[in-house]
């Protein structure tokens, strides 16, 4: 809200509060029945005739919706939460229609997720990596993403518009790369065969991370940073480079799944310096994150500052992380292993939901009429920073434990039963993790209503102030 | 707030979205178009001219594998590495996975991966597998899929049957392929400099899977070792078939044809020993156990000579052993071989060889029980109706006598 006294004091356009929380609600709902999905497949590694088998409940089956639902059911509410909340601050003009959001938000978790679900524990589904939902679960996502952009970008486009943001145009971004990179990981690789359709599926893989989730959990970091600190970013010219670095590199990462395969190695050495250099475009963008940041601390008083600051340093991490085991020397020993599901996991739940928390929490403030309760969510930081530490740091050594068993000349079995001591404390990992996340539904739904905005009186402040837009809006409208 | 910036904003979006849409479609070209070419083009080039496809059954086998999230546990995909090598065989060359609707490659690996899998277990041993992992193998942490069978592991829906008839095929064109195919890939590959490229065809076997079984082949010989190493890998990878003791009523015995030897009934050689654990048997679930080191396979052989308890040998009269010698050069020659080595004329024609008693003896009890009952789930035929009582005795004895001869 603070952004857009600045530009737009007089017209601050409306921001419509109830598709914001429909869609938080909704994320956060579907969060634990991912997180539920998560824990039993973990259990069942431990377990693995829980509860009779029924086919329903088969590891298969509930790895699947795990990853969906995280990726499509938490990721994807949380963001269209955020876009309702951001867009017309962003843009000063309110978003194409409320009757379209209710239309998105039905399409999306009653067409889209909670079908796809029902259909893999059902055993309809396929077998690619973030598009196991069935094909005809597909369309409806491809039919949402194309009204999401018919809701969300015309405002970006509009005449008279005279503010630029970086977070707009990581917003434009995501939305458009995903229409179109969605279809080819999901359609693709059912009409092409074998290591072609591989190939495809690799890119996928990747774009689902780099032009789904990571636009949008950067544009979240990008908007809740000047918000809440109530300064610009640091540098424009970084957050330009860094943004184009993202879009020009992410795509091309893609095969870095499919080292030492027959696909031609000229295509998997492109993709593994694309993997390296893409680690040097992150530190480009965190360093400007973290510039920006300077003096709030690593641990802000604001909570969804808060968790975009851990998000932004977890990004760091992991896109490091992710450079050095593509690698060819690293990738050969780890790849296969639990350390890529210790990455996953830091990118998704460590980057991805920390982001995706913390604009959460930043949106809930400003509606006026949300219940709000701040204590709930200062412990599902705290519950959610230790179990990703504890599950991360675990997974990576299975990883290399597996790695190391798989070079040797031991029974594959030796590999499987020296993994289970991890596996329980990865099961374990999901006490706090899960109470974290119960946590933050409490933050969003006990408390009194309106405690959210006392919240930001008492952190960082509702006044408006003249020098919080960025820099180049400001040269950009004459240095006003 | 003037007009100008407002054009300057927008144009620059629009050029933005351009420049952004264009890197997306480069990404595809270099990275999905431009090598689905190449592997198109080697396809072509490498394929043998009619490689078997799928049946109608084993594609049905490949949805069920699809839907449960078999890929996400186990690659299909050998990479062009030594390790990879050295465990599956040899690596994964495009053509192979021309008929894959979509890939199953895999990202993780939990259990091995299954590029290779056809012929490494027989089809009993599968369905058991399914319908209980852990009734064969005490340590896997493989789901069940109980749901695939009607009750229990030898009655499997026709949904299990699809699932084996497709586990089958993996690896089966280049296995089909022959040395007559690997030849004209390797023309058709024309890449002699390349080193990486050259690996798919330096496996030391197409299948390198240490439990496939093998129907002949040296075994190396054993080492001396010690016991409880040898009792702790019994109770996790032997038990689970052959019993606590030896006495084949594990859990996993119940769905498998032939049933697990009964190692207290019978006396093994060591090098019979060294040549089941190196080989397997082939035609029967019991698997090679190759990745074990020679230590860890002697200290087994050990544990398994413990179960069985000496008899004292009677003493028997002239008569008797020349019974036995008639009716085992009438009756059983022919598959056991003249000299009991297992080596009989007609051998090729059976799917599981049949005992070489110089290097196997059973106790008494066990060798009337096999000549009565014969052996489920081996040709080894009941002989009760076509011999006498005293001819049965006779040959029971006889087949004992050949324990430790040499060859």
């Amino acid at each position: 809200m603070a952004l857009s006294e600045n530009a737009h004091s007089n017209a601050a356009p409306a921001v419509e509060t109830r598709l914001v929380y429909a869609h938080g609600l909704a994320a956060i709902v579907t969060l634990l029945i991912s997180v539920t999905f998560g824990i039993l497949a973990s259990v069942e590694l431990l377990v693995p005739d829980l509860a009779g088998n029924p086919a329903w409940l088969s590891w298969g089956r509930l790895r699947y919706d795990h990853t969906q639902g995280i990726m499509l059911g938490w990721l994807g509410n949380a963001f269209f939460a955020f876009l309702y909340h951001a867009v017309p601050l962003l843009t000063g003009r309110p978003v194409t229609s409320v009757r379209l959001g209710q239309w998105i938000f039905g399409l999306w978790n009653f067409a889209v997720v909670a079908p796809g679900w029902v259909l893999v524990l059902a055993g309809f589904s396929q077998p690619l990596e973030w598009a196991e939902f069935p094909l005809a679960v597909d369309a409806f996502v491809v039919l949402a993403l194309v009204l999401a952009i018919v809701q969300f970008l015309p405002p970006f486009f509009w005449r008279g518009l005279e503010d630029l943001y970086v977070s707009s145009w990581y917003v434009i971004g995501a939305l458009v790369f995903t229409v179109l990179a969605y279809p080819m990981g999901n359609f693709v690789p059912e009409l092409v065969p074998g290591a072609r359709g591989a190939a495809f599926s690799g890119l996928w893989i990747h774009d689902a991370v780099g032009l789904f989730v990571t636009p949008l959990a950067l544009a979240i970091i990008y908007f809740v940073i000047p918000a809440a600190t109530r300064r610009p970013i640091y540098s424009h010219f970084l957050s330009m480079l860094g943004f184009w670095l993202l879009f020009f590199l992410y795509p091309l990462n893609g095969t870095h799944h499919y080292v030492f395969s027959v696909i031609p190695m000229s295509a998997q050495i492109g993709a593994i310096t694309a993997s390296a250099l893409l680690g040097v475009d992150v530190i480009i963008v965190v360093t400007n994150l973290l510039l920006s940041l300077r003096g709030a601390g690593v641990f802000p008083r604001d909570i969804g500052l808060r968790f975009a600051a851990m998000s932004t340093i977890f990004y760091l991490i992991v896109s490091i992380q992710g450079s050095v085991q593509a690698q060819m020397a690293v990738n050969q020993a780890v790849h296969f292993s639990d350390w890529v599901i210790g990455h996953s996991h830091l990118a998704m739940l460590g980057f991805a939901t920390f982001a995706a928390a913390g604009g959460l929490a930043h949106v809930w403030q400003r509606i006026p009429w949300a219940r709000y309760n701040a204590r709930a969510l200062e412990w599902s930081y705290w519950l959610l920073f230790a179990g990703v530490i504890l599950m991360v740091t675990d997974l990576s050594i299975a990883g290399l434990v597996e790695a190391r068993l798989w070079q040797s000349a031991a029974p594959w079995l030796d590999s499987v039963r020296a993994a289970r001591p991890y596996w329980i404390v990865r099961t374990g990992s999901a006490i706090p993790i899960a109470a974290g996340f119960l946590a933050l539904l409490a933050g969003f739904t006990t408390g009194r209503r309106g405690a959210g905005l006392d919240e930001i009186d008492q952190t960082v402040g509702r006044k408006p102030v003249e020098h919080i837009a960025p820099r180049l809006a400001r040269a950009a409208s004459g240095g006003a | 707030m003037n007009g100008e910036t407002g054009r300057f904003l927008r144009t620059s979006y629009v050029v933005a979205s351009v420049c952004g849409v264009a890197f997306f479609v480069m990404s595809v070209a270099l990275l999905g178009i431009w090598p689905g070419r190449v592997l198109e083009d080697e396809t072509r080039r490498m394929s043998p001219e009619h490689p078997l496809g799928l049946s109608i059954s084993e594609q049905r086998g490949r949805v069920v594998y699809s839907r449960e999230g078999c890929a996400y546990c186990h690659s299909q995909q050998v990479r062009y590495l030594h390790t990879d090598m050295a465990r599956f065989g040899a690596p994964t060359l495009a053509w192979e996975t021309r008929f894959d609707y979509p890939h199953l490659w895999g990202t993780r690996r939990i259990g091995p991966d299954l590029a290779r899998e056809g012929g490494v277990h027989p089809e009993d041993w599968h369905f058991a597998h399914l319908y209980a992992p852990r009734n064969l193998v005490a340590d896997s942490v493989m789901p069940a899929y109980p749901s695939l069978f009607d009750g229990s592991s030898d009655r499997p829906r026709q949904e299990a049957r699809d699932l084996v008839a497709y586990l089958e095929t993996l690896g089966r064109a280049r296995e089909l392929a022959g040395p007559e195919g690997e030849a004209r890939a390797r023309t058709a590959c024309n890449c002699p400099d390349d080193e990486m490229k050259q690996m798919a065809f330096q496996a030391a076997a197409l299948n390198m899977n240490p439990a496939r079984t093998r129907r002949q082949g040296a075994a190396p010989p054993l080492p001396s070792a010690g016991m409880d190493r040898g009792r702790e890998l019994y109770a996790h990878d032997c038990a689970a078939c052959h019993g606590a003791r030896g006495e084949a009523g594990g859990p996993g015995s119940a769905g498998l044809h032939p049933k697990p030897a009964n190692l207290a009934a019978h006396e093994y050689s060591n090098a019979r020993l060294s040549y089941v654990l190196w080989n397997g048997v082939a035609g029967t679930s019991m698997q090679a156990w190759r990745d074990l080191s020679a230590e860890d396979r002697a200290a087994l052989a050990q544990v398994v000579r413990s179960f069985y308890t000496p008899q004292t040998e009677p003493a028997l009269p002239a008569d008797i052993t020349d019974l036995g010698a008639r009716v085992y050069a009438a009756n059983c020659s022919q598959c056991h071989g003249e000299h009991g080595g297992g080596d009989g004329s007609a051998v090729a024609e059976l799917r599981m060889a049949p005992t070489d008693f110089r290097g196997t003896r059973p106790t008494i009890a066990e060798s009337l029980r096999a000549l009565r009952n014969g052996v489920e789930g081996t040709q080894m035929a009941p002989w009760t109706g076509r011999l006498s009582e005293a001819e049965l005795s006779a040959a029971a004895y006889y087949v004992r006598g050949f324990f430790g001869k040499p060859q």
